[in-house]
């Protein structure tokens, strides 16, 4: 399914490109709205799934009501206020956070992915998620409540040891210039581990709550509100942008470093700029929902199936894609033993093991 | 002319070891240069080097007058591409986006691309034939096609310079030589300077105007393909004796390798003369040789193997035109090479009327006291109705000795120096 150049044989009269470059905005385009119809959808379904019996038709009247200019034409009348109070303030931050996540997670995988060279890389796998949850909790165990520039300093925490991790193991994994999926696995996990393990210690000690390690560790949006997404919307919004802008540079990026700096792409102020912005996503990210395994894996491969390689394309449809992908996995965590709620990584993990597997057999051959 | 590259002086060290050895050249604009040498001669590092994908310790590198180090990595693709030798691309992108990936140091950050660059996408592959692939996945194409689509984008690129990595190494020779037909045709009609990293010495010679020749690291030489393709300096290079003469229907120069040069190449100050013909001392003369004995020939036909074999290595003959009975004037000249030789062989040849004077030459040796040998023989050795056998049945109570083949006789010699 990869968008093609349709380009019509020249005619006398020169040659009419113009035609098929219209057609592959087109169809780009198509499919980019084609995934935010679904991801309302989503959106409406999640919402209203759960133990207050609300009618899909009121939740989606509910959320539309509170989308400016067309909020004046819902009649929220005869909905009762409790199922108002739920969507409003239990369940869409709750989706929206969740619409968050997964939308940065994946577009890190992709960008990892990407700038790799390497199907494996996710900010899981690598790593830079346990980084940041131990930078997150160490932040915690400091008790530090201060903020700078409006960010909190679990965030800031959360940054640093995402970014530590991501460099010790790209370091690690590094042979001369390439990153070969074998010991990118075996640095990701080794290091992935030890930081998830010193930061379980931490948790022990300052809470004395167990609990509270299986939310940082399995990840969770359990009584997640308003509060968090507020920290989370603009720094992941404005950091994709940042990737975004660098989509032709990673499609260069394909063809070898060596390649990419001799058509024109300067590697290593990218690979920087690429790396540092994913650690700041992956730190945001962590730092409201925990470490949520393996979303930045799964949806860049199938994104990359359904819309082709052209990050152009690629990133804002994983971005959307994990966003939606989220949203239903935490819908399906909290109402599949309810009233209990699985941790949300769980339902990742479940979905996530096999597809890995299943990519780690198919790349065995460019090991 | 314009010069378009000026190195001088570059070094390149990889941890202790020097690839790359005070190498100074300068490239003219238009031209179409190789470069080449044996594995390990640093071929691909100076490509890397030239292409500013390593840095050199020592030395620089000037690209129309300017330093590289002093391009930006935008300008610097603007005026060069390069095709590496490892095209392996990770994941699905078509032909086409391939190419309109050379445009990339054109189009501005937040543009799109344009008719124009489209059209210079066209026409490069057009130009390399690979306009009907576009749709295709770069990684289900062949390998000769895949390469020509990273030629196109190079072209796409609309570098002045195109430098390539090895860009046959894995083509059969069809496509060989259909890559290397476009590079002349880009360079003769485009005018783009070519500089090709390539194995295959008789491709270079065929298709590049200048060599540079490098070994260990250090220049050998550069210039003229004819003035760079010498003996003498392949010899230096490569480490082996080959022929260099014209190609009877390309009319370019080839390089035929003959055999490799053994490194103990120490002289025996032993002479020896060999009394063989028909090709049956071929081998043996090549091993005497590069054992470093003073091999002298004869009497032999013109024309034959072990006639041609001599040549090469520019021996002393008595040789005798093709066909004849040996002359007097001949023999006479092979009794002289002999009376110098410390030893005589006689290979396994037939002996017919016309060769039958060359036992003489034997008994003659004997006589004087030395030690003579002859091969064993595996085929009919008479032809002459049994006067060559009773004149074999002489040498045997002169003493004559038999030795089993090419290694026997080798070991005998060692054993006796």
């Amino acid at each position: 399914m990869h968008f093609k150049f349709i380009i019509p044989a020249p005619k006398k009269g020169g040659l009419k490109i113009n035609g098929g470059q219209m057609k592959i905005r087109i169809k780009s385009v198509n499919k980019i709205l084609l995934l935010l119809f679904i991801l309302f959808g989503v959106v409406s379904i999640a919402s209203v799934v759960g133990a207050a019996n609300i009618s899909i038709l009121n939740g989606i009247k509910i959320i539309a009501s509170q989308i400016p200019i067309i909020d004046g034409l819902i009649d929220l009348s005869g909905i009762p206020d409790s199922h108002i109070f739920i969507i409003l303030n239990i369940r869409l931050p709750r989706i929206i956070l969740a619409l968050l996540v997964g939308y940065g997670l994946s577009i890190v995988g992709v960008s990892f992915q990407g700038l790799l060279k390497n199907p494996m890389a996710d900010p899981y796998v690598i790593g830079t998620s346990s980084g940041a949850a131990l930078g997150a909790a160490i932040a915690i165990l400091l008790k530090l409540n201060k903020t700078i520039l409006g960010v909190g300093a679990v965030s800031i925490f959360a940054f640093i040891g995402a970014l530590l991790a991501t460099f010790i193991v790209y370091q690690l994994a590094r042979v001369k210039s390439k990153v070969p999926v074998t010991t990118l696995l075996l640095a990701g996990i080794a290091t992935g581990q030890f930081y998830t393990a010193i930061m379980s210690f931490i948790m022990v000690i300052s809470s004395k709550d167990v609990t509270s390690i299986v939310f940082w560790t399995l990840g969770s949006f359990s009584s997640r509100g308003w509060n968090h997404v507020q920290i989370a919307i603009l720094p992941i919004i404005i950091a994709s942008i940042i990737i975004y802008i660098f989509s032709k540079d990673l499609n260069v990026l394909l063809l070898g470093e060596a390649t990419a700096q001799n058509t024109g792409v300067n590697v290593e102020w990218v690979k920087r700029i690429i790396l540092v912005t994913s650690a700041f996503i992956t730190a945001f990210a962590v730092s409201v929902s925990g470490i949520i395994g393996f979303v930045g894996l799964i949806i860049p491969h199938i994104m990359r199936m359904l819309v082709g390689p052209d990050h152009r394309v690629l990133i804002p449809a994983s971005g959307l894609m994990g966003g939606i992908f989220l949203i239903a996995a935490d819908t399906l965590a909290r109402t599949i033993i309810a009233p209990t709620e699985v941790p949300v990584g769980i339902i990742t993990a479940l979905s996530g093991g096999p597809f890995f597997i299943y990519l780690l057999r198919r790349t065995k051959k460019v090991i | 002319m314009q010069k378009s590259i000026k190195a001088s002086n570059i070094t390149f060290k990889y941890d202790e070891a020097t690839i790359i050895n005070n190498i100074t050249f300068q490239i003219e604009k238009n031209s179409f240069i190789t470069i080449i040498g044996p594995n390990g001669s640093g071929k691909s590092t100076l490509l890397k080097l030239l292409a500013s994908n390593l840095k050199p310790q020592g030395g620089t590198i000037v690209l129309n007058d300017i330093s590289l180090t002093q391009y930006s990595t935008k300008g610097l693709a603007m005026e060069m591409a390069v095709v590496p030798q490892d095209t392996a691309i990770s994941y699905d992108f078509n032909v086409m986006d391939i190419v309109l990936m050379g445009r990339n140091p054109h189009i501005k950050r937040f543009s799109k691309e344009t008719h124009h660059d489209l059209e210079k996408v066209k026409d490069a592959m057009v130009a390399t034939n690979t306009w009907h692939l576009r749709d295709r996945s770069i990684n289900e194409i062949s390998g000769g096609e895949r390469q020509r689509a990273i030629i196109a984008k190079a072209i796409a690129q609309e570098s002045k310079v195109i430098l390539l990595d090895e860009p046959t190494s894995s083509l059969d020779i069809h496509h060989q030589l259909e890559v290397l037909e476009l590079l002349k045709s880009i360079n003769k009609k485009q005018g783009v300077t070519i500089i090709a990293v390539l194995h295959d010495i008789n491709l270079a010679a065929r298709y590049s105007e200048e060599i540079i020749l490098l070994h260990k690291g250090c220049l050998v030489t550069m210039g003229k393909t004819e003035e760079v393709l010498t003996v003498e300096a392949l010899k230096k290079a490569y480490a082996m004796e080959m022929i260099i003469d014209r190609n009877p229907y390309t009319g370019s120069i080839q390089i035929n390798p003959i055999s490799l040069i053994k490194k103990s190449n120490q002289p025996q100050n032993k002479r020896i003369h060999l009394v063989c013909g028909g090709g049956t001392g071929k081998g043996l003369i090549q091993s005497l040789v590069e054992g470093g004995y003073v091999v002298t020939i004869g009497v032999v036909n013109r024309g034959d193997g072990d006639w041609e074999m001599a040549s090469i290595y520019k021996l002393q003959m008595a040789e005798e035109l093709p066909f004849s009975e040996i002359g007097e004037g001949t023999i006479e000249k092979a009794h002289r090479l002999a009376d110098a030789a410390d030893i005589i062989i006689m290979t396994d040849l037939p002996i017919g009327w016309g060769n039958l004077k060359n036992l003489d030459i034997l008994y003659k040796q004997l006589k004087k006291g030395k030690k003579v040998y002859a091969f064993n023989n595996k085929n009919k050795f008479d032809y002459t109705g049994g006067k060559a056998l009773k004149k074999l049945q002489l040498l045997k109570e002169s003493g004559l000795i038999f030795i089993e083949d090419k290694e026997h006789m080798l070991h005998v010699l060692e054993a006796s120096v």
